[in-house]
């Protein structure tokens, strides 16, 4: 045995993001890790990598019980993770990337590039990869990036290699060379821990699988025991419960509509419309084009072709104030970044999109953001300790509450929430929800972009299924299965 | 091909060229020998001090008390040399380094240990290192035939014609060059100032190398306290006043990016270089001292437009043609 985890268990501020999930790997073989999103699979990677530590459970490394305090610590192990998010340095160069930390130094001290850049070329060759051992980073495409990654831990001698969705935003041609990689990995001896939301690719690719699903252990087995249907049963085979307490609505005329939108490199042919009191989603893997169209509707980047109507108007959105102007909001993803401003108060964040009408001739009403920011407050059940306390200081849930009055307090009529309910507590996230039920019957209309099903199945009355900068269907939610929109999702059929 | 005619440091060397020719054709006597080598005697300090403000820029800082703690150091080696003239130059240059170098120290401390913000600190020990001269010089000057002839005489050697400052602002900037990208301190440097958090994941010490780019950056203007003073043969609690923008500029010109990580130790000697030019080529030009100011800024606000227009962001591919 290669790698063992034993009862692992981790909580954040009472979220159960790991129960006791046991994980075996295997020496010698490429085991794919499944699960929804919020599954526990990157609370598990990060363990291993040293950034989260478990709050009960063995880690075994070859029969040896081990501790990973920090992420140093897990590359010494031999662990070393190619991560989806960037951990590479864009302005350097690949042969400086892959040695990064670990620079070769003659006898006089100085670096020797020469035998790097011998070093780095010998072992793209090895793995048969097209890269100039002296281009930038930021010149290489992201399936480039990810071999870069994958020579850096050879170098670290790591031989246990996590990948994290490698070929999430990859062509297919790259998809089967990064395979040939991968492979060749394997006869190097290495043990592969391989995440993907791709079914296919994982039984083509994979040795042996473990499903989670809610942080809990599902199912370990060895890949040639099972098959697609069942492991979309396995990863998706939770039933929508009560946390979803959405009412039923008579949903009306449509309100929005959008025409051939097109943008280079990003999406084409996007047609959708949006009817009043509709709760429509967009379901896709990460990258899949949803926030990039969203983006676009409301004015932060330029569409390349299209056209959006409203209330059967044809209008033109050229910045996000001519959207917020015709009553159409936007919720970023990222609220720590662009949705609110964390030295600044509940009230003062609350008023922010709507000082000109707090103002009497250039002049602040306060009484008037009072009066708006309590409302809100009372309305979204905000929690804070003191009035002029800093929106920093609130918990994830009360943040995101926080920037959804911000968007409200311009009246709006429709609603883009880009994953509303992103990382936020259970309870935060159902008020969310109750509260997006509540906006409807108001008579507003919602387009929600969410990475997780339960909350699309839960939620929406319609779901937009994108791949790669397509859409791939519009399914009516009471009728679709979530087996079909997983399918969907993935480029399958 | 094109791939040169983009490079950063070669539109900046284009536009060094042509402002050469520019002011040649307006005033032929700004162009010959004597007088660019008196421009490159002029600018060489500015080399010096830009290319060590460079090694802090790297990690995302940057280092305002430059100017004071080469003033400090330079009044306290003239203050010195009053007393015992007898003392050779190089024990004056060692100890003004070494002034300079405890002064940078100090900073680094600050910012990493400490962590006060390195804005604030550079501030407040521009005022300190500043207000420190006023104290131990009570405010008066040391002028010329104050200091022995050893001390001055150094700065006038000359070879192939060139001015010793010239070719110690060389010794530097081969000195730097090799530490930044031949070293893998230098290496460190510069991912630290790419990518602070992945850097951190390969186990990069941040403080340790906060610490030691400002002492780097405080021993070099220790080195330019003993230039400046026997170059103009006066200290006073005036010297270098404002200075530090300057030598930031050069490094903002010469496309060193303040957000880390990225530039070239030749772009920054390009940078220093273009705004000596500058400095110098508007009075030959018979340009008004009124604007000369206002010019000057504006060149520099023309060059990093041109140098940074030449980078364009490429945006992320999500649809694939299959």
């Amino acid at each position: 045995m290669k790698l063992e985890l034993k009862n692992i268990s981790k909580n954040f501020h009472g979220v159960k993001a790991l129960q006791n999930v046991d994980f075996q790997l295997q020496e010698n073989s490429i085991h794919a890790l499944l699960g929804e999103n919020g599954a526990g699979k990157s609370t598990l990677v990060k363990i291993l990598c040293g950034v989260y530590q478990p709050d009960s459970g063995t880690i075994n490394l070859n029969n040896k019980q081990q501790s990973i305090p920090d992420p140093s610590a897990s590359l010494s192990l031999g662990i070393s993770a190619i991560h989806q998010e960037s951990v590479m340095f864009d302005e350097l160069s690949v042969t400086e990337n892959v040695f990064i930390g670990n620079h070769i130094t003659k006898s006089n001290g100085l670096v020797d590039w020469g035998l790097m850049q011998d070093k780095t070329n010998q072992l793209l060759k090895d793995l048969e990869a097209n890269i100039e051992p002296n281009e930038k980073i930021k010149d290489l495409s992201i399936a480039q990036r990810h071999i870069v990654q994958i020579s850096r831990s050879l170098i670290h001698d790591a031989d246990i290699v996590i990948m994290d969705e490698p070929t999430a935003s990859l062509s297919q041609k790259e998809i089967n060379e990064l395979y040939t990689i991968i492979r060749n990995l394997k006869k190097q001896n290495k043990s592969i821990i391989f995440i993907s939301h791709k079914l296919d690719e994982v039984i083509e690719v994979c040795d042996e699988f473990t499903v989670l699903r809610d942080g809990e252990l599902i199912k370990s087995d060895s890949i040639q025991n099972t098959n697609k249907d069942q492991l979309i049963t396995y990863m998706a085979g939770r039933e929508v419960n009560q946390i979803f307490p959405k009412n039923d609505v008579i949903i009306e005329n449509e309100i929005f509509e959008v025409r051939n939108l097109f943008k280079k490199t990003q999406f084409k042919d996007i047609n959708f419309n949006l009817r009043k009191k509709e709760i429509l989603g967009f379901y896709g893997l990460v990258g899949s084009g949803r926030t990039e169209i969203m983006k676009s509707i409301f004015g932060i980047t330029k569409l390349d072709e299209g056209e959006i109507l409203f209330k059967d108007q044809k209008i033109l959105i050229k910045k996000p104030s001519d959207a917020i102007d015709q009553g159409i909001v936007y919720l970023s993803e990222e609220r720590q970044q662009l949705g609110m401003t964390g030295l600044m108060s509940v009230k003062d964040n609350i008023n922010m999109a709507v000082m000109d009408r707090n103002s009497n001739f250039y002049v602040m009403n306060t009484l008037k953001e009072i009066k708006n920011s309590s409302a809100m407050q009372e309305k979204l059940n905000i929690k804070v300790s003191y009035w002029s306390q800093l929106t920093q200081s609130l918990s994830g849930g009360n943040q995101q509450k926080t920037v959804i009055a911000k968007w409200l307090s311009t009246k709006p009529e429709v609603l883009i929430l880009d994953e509303p309910t992103k990382g936020i507590d259970v309870r935060s996230k159902s008020a969310v929800h109750e509260f997006m039920g509540e906006l409807v019957e108001e008579g507003m209309s919602i387009m929600m972009i969410s990475s997780e099903l339960p909350e699309i199945l839960g939620m929406c009355d319609r779901v937009v299924v994108m791949y790669k900068g397509l859409i791939k269907d519009i399914l009516n939610v009471k009728e679709a299965s979530s087996e079909q929109i997983v399918k969907l999702a993935s480029g399958e059929s | 091909m094109k791939k040169i005619l983009l490079n950063r440091d070669f539109i900046l060397f284009s536009i060094i060229l042509i402002i050469l020719i520019a002011v040649g054709f307006a005033n032929p006597l700004f162009v010959t020998p004597k007088s660019i080598s008196d421009v490159l005697t002029d600018t060489s300090i500015l080399i010096i001090l830009a290319l060590s403000q460079m090694i802090v820029i790297l990690i995302r800082a940057i280092d305002l008390s430059v100017a004071s703690n080469l003033a400090l150091s330079g009044m306290l080696i003239s203050l010195l040399s009053t007393v015992h003239p007898e003392l050779p130059v190089y024990y004056f240059i060692a100890l003004s380094c070494v002034i300079g170098t405890i002064l940078g120290v100090l900073n680094g401390i600050s910012i990493a240990i400490l962590k006060v913000p390195f804005i604030v600190t550079t501030l407040g020990t521009l005022s300190i290192y500043r207000g420190l001269i006023y104290f131990v010089s009570d405010g008066k000057q040391v002028y010329s035939n104050e200091f022995s002839e050893d001390f001055l005489a150094l700065i006038h050697v000359k070879f192939l014609s060139l001015s010793f400052l010239f070719w110690l602002a060389v010794v530097v900037f081969i000195v730097i060059y090799i530490l930044l990208n031949h070293t893998r301190f230098g290496r460190n440097l510069y991912s630290l100032g790419g990518n602070p958090d992945a850097a951190k994941y390969i186990g990069i010490n941040e403080n340790k190398y906060i610490i030691m780019a400002y002492s780097l950056s405080g021993f070099f203007a220790g080195l330019c306290g003993y230039l400046w003073v026997a170059r103009y043969s006066v200290a006073s609690t005036q010297i270098a006043i404002g200075f530090e923008l300057t030598v930031i500029s050069a490094c903002v010109v010469g496309g060193i990016s303040v957000m880390g990580g990225v530039g070239t130790v030749l772009g920054c000697v390009l940078g220093a270089l273009l705004i000596g030019l500058i400095r110098n080529a508007l009075p030959a030009v018979d340009i008004s001292q009124f604007w000369q100011l206002a010019i000057s800024g504006a060149i520099i606000l023309l060059a990093i437009i041109i140098n940074t227009k030449t980078e364009q962001r490429k945006e992320k591919t999500i649809m694939v043609e299959n």
